[in-house]
């Protein structure tokens, strides 16, 4: 922190009430916190909008045979399928704009009320240039790089002496079997694990992380960082459940760094709550 | 005292209910009044300014939303509180529920910039913004709330910054030369009318994206952030959007459907110098406290007008 109290002669200006007249770079819209903003200025980078992709997809039909463990494998496509919609629409956005990447990707699915079959998929999220215009932070193919990581995450990242590649994911829809009666009746007063339960939960699980590092691997990323793997049903049967894996691929950064010259994190007690 | 004696209505006080609170202007009716007339005439009654006033001439305590962290560091930038401003707007939709909010909105911030002005202000940070459910039909109370600042030496401000972040956070702000300046609405809504198709699938068993009812989704969203670029345009060169809320909605019965789309995007404007060096160094800290770090936690939001797609929806 710069200690003392540095206020720039620009902000001293505003904060009389002086306003700077017209503003020859444009406007910018983002979803950054303010924090967010500050940091991916100082790795480097200014926003330049916002992008935004959604999807509206209607899902089909699919049956499960009662006490069978399977995938869902229409369901899966189709979660699959609207995303990757949605986040090649952020995309074709960034590259309009001109964006080097885009940082703080936000998934979100929503529910249409009128129909349960319907969800929206949106991706949201800041489209970033180098402020230097180092062409080097460009994702696969020359194309803007997505990450769902944080401004902060962002800057540590490339403290790190790594870069966004992609958002990598991967989706499995899996159908749990509904146990027998006669095996109920022969679990009554055992203790014991169930494990058709066991094995379906896993096995789902594994499917879509392995989609996910698949993906990955497309990419050409070197690993996958803040993977997240998030359990829904969206409103689906009882026993249809979603694995939804995503995470940011990330490849060493071209400009070489000696892991010496990441800084050391420093201990602090804070006492403030 | 017994209960008999609450009913004879004995003179005797209860011994608990103490001193009465003390009011700087008179009786309800009269402040009703002031309060009528202020709004009417686009002023604040004359026992707002004057305790505003007051408070900014150091003859009234000061009032601050800030913790005792934020005070100190704030003393190390001469920065004064002055008191807690407001502004509410009770805003009935009538044609529109979307533009109403916008309405609604830009009131309340007109109002609480006049409080902030009153007291002499530079800025009004930790601005939240917040509503009261009382359920009432196509109606809702928009309310901001802050506290007015002034910086020692500087003179006051006619149109006062409005800053979204706490004190401490707005002079780490201004430190990088970023300098958050007001608040930013862009609304939208647009029907669709279906005439008499199917939008919602052809072929219910297949996959398959809806790309009319998509497009036209993506339209009023699109539309919406342009109006906030344009509210933008006249307090900074950027805004930071932290509220979106979006409903896609059916109405109408089969082969007459309709769709509303209504989309809200808020953000805090910010006015900063482009491509401009952040002075600050970072440290890496790691806090050595178990669960309880500040630094660990999400903070919660401060806000709490809309549900936002964050809320809403897993992934």
């Amino acid at each position: 922190m710069s200690d003392g109290t540095a206020i720039p002669q620009h902000a001293l200006a505003r904060l009389k009430g002086l306003r700077s007249e017209g503003h020859p770079g444009g406007i910018f819209t983002s979803d950054f916190s303010v924090n967010e903003f500050l940091l991916v200025r100082k790795a480097g980078f200014e926003p330049v909008g916002l992008c935004v992709g959604s999807c509206i997809y209607h899902l089909g039909i699919q049956y499960a045979s009662w006490s069978k463990n399977q995938e869902m494998d229409v369901l899966s496509q189709a979660m699959y399928h609207a995303r990757e919609l949605a986040m090649s629409r952020m995309r074709a956005e960034a590259e309009g704009m001109g964006a080097d990447g885009i940082v703080g990707v936000e998934l979100t699915v929503k529910r249409m009320e009128w129909d349960d079959k319907i969800l929206e998929f949106i991706a949201i999220g800041t489209g970033v240039v180098h402020a230097k215009g180092h062409p080097g932070f460009k994702g696969p193919n020359g194309k803007p790089f997505t990450s769902d990581l944080s401004g902060q995450d962002f800057w540590t990242l490339l403290q790190a002496g790594y870069r966004p590649l992609e958002m990598v994911m991967g989706s499995c829809v899996y159908h749990v079997a509904h146990q027998g009666m006669f095996k109920a009746l022969g679990n009554v007063g055992n203790n014991t694990e169930l494990t058709n339960y066991s094995q379906a939960l896993y096995d789902a699980r594994e499917i879509a992380m392995e989609r996910m590092q698949h993906e990955a691997l497309q990419a050409k990323a070197e690993g996958v960082v803040g993977v997240d793997l998030h359990e829904g049903s969206h409103n689906w049967q009882p026993h249809i459940i979603e694995f939804f894996a995503v995470g940011t691929a990330v490849t060493p950064n071209t400009i070489e760094r000696d892991a010496s010259t990441i800084p050391d994190p420093q201990l602090v007690l804070s006492v403030n709550n | 005292m017994s209960w008999f004696d609450r009913f004879k209505g004995s003179a005797s006080q209860p011994a608990s209910a103490g001193p009465a609170q003390q009011d700087f202007a008179g009786d309800s009716a009269q402040r009703a009044k002031e309060w009528e007339n202020a709004l009417q005439h686009h002023r604040l009654p004359a026992f707002v300014t004057h305790r505003l006033s007051e408070a900014a001439g150091g003859k009234l305590p000061w009032i601050a939303t800030m913790t005792p962290v934020e005070l100190a560091q704030t003393h190390r930038y001469r920065i004064r509180p002055l008191a807690m401003v407001s502004g509410t707007c009770w805003y009935h939709y009538g044609y529109s529920w979307t533009n109403g909010h916008t309405a609604g909105w830009h009131t309340a911030l007109r109002r609480m910039q006049q409080e902030a002005v009153a007291a002499g202000a530079n800025a009004i940070v930790d601005v939240r913004m917040r509503k009261i459910d009382m359920e009432l039909d196509s109606s809702m109370d928009f309310t901001l709330i802050g506290t007015a600042i002034r910086i020692e030496g500087m003179p006051p401000n006619p149109e006062p910054v409005v800053a979204t972040v706490s004190a401490l956070e707005f002079m780490r702000l201004l430190e990088a030369g970023i300098v958050p300046t007001g608040i930013a609405i862009g609304a939208h809504y647009e029907w669709l009318s279906s005439w008499q198709r199917n939008l919602d699938a052809q072929g219910g068993w297949s996959n398959q994206p809806l790309t009319t009812l998509g497009n036209f989704w993506e339209r009023v969203r699109k539309q919406a952030l342009r109006q906030l670029q344009q509210d933008t345009r006249t307090a900074g060169n950027g805004v930071l959007a932290h509220t979106h809320f979006g409903q896609l909605l059916k109405v109408g019965e089969q082969n007459n459907e309709r769709y509303l789309g209504r989309h809200i995007v808020i953000g805090t404007v910010v006015d900063s110098e482009r491509y401009h060096v952040v002075p600050h160094d970072i440290r890496h800290v790691v806090d050595m406290r178990d669960g309880l770090s500040p630094l660990c936690d999400q903070r919660p939001s401060s806000h709490n007008v809309y549900d936002t797609n964050q809320e809403e929806g897993s992934i």
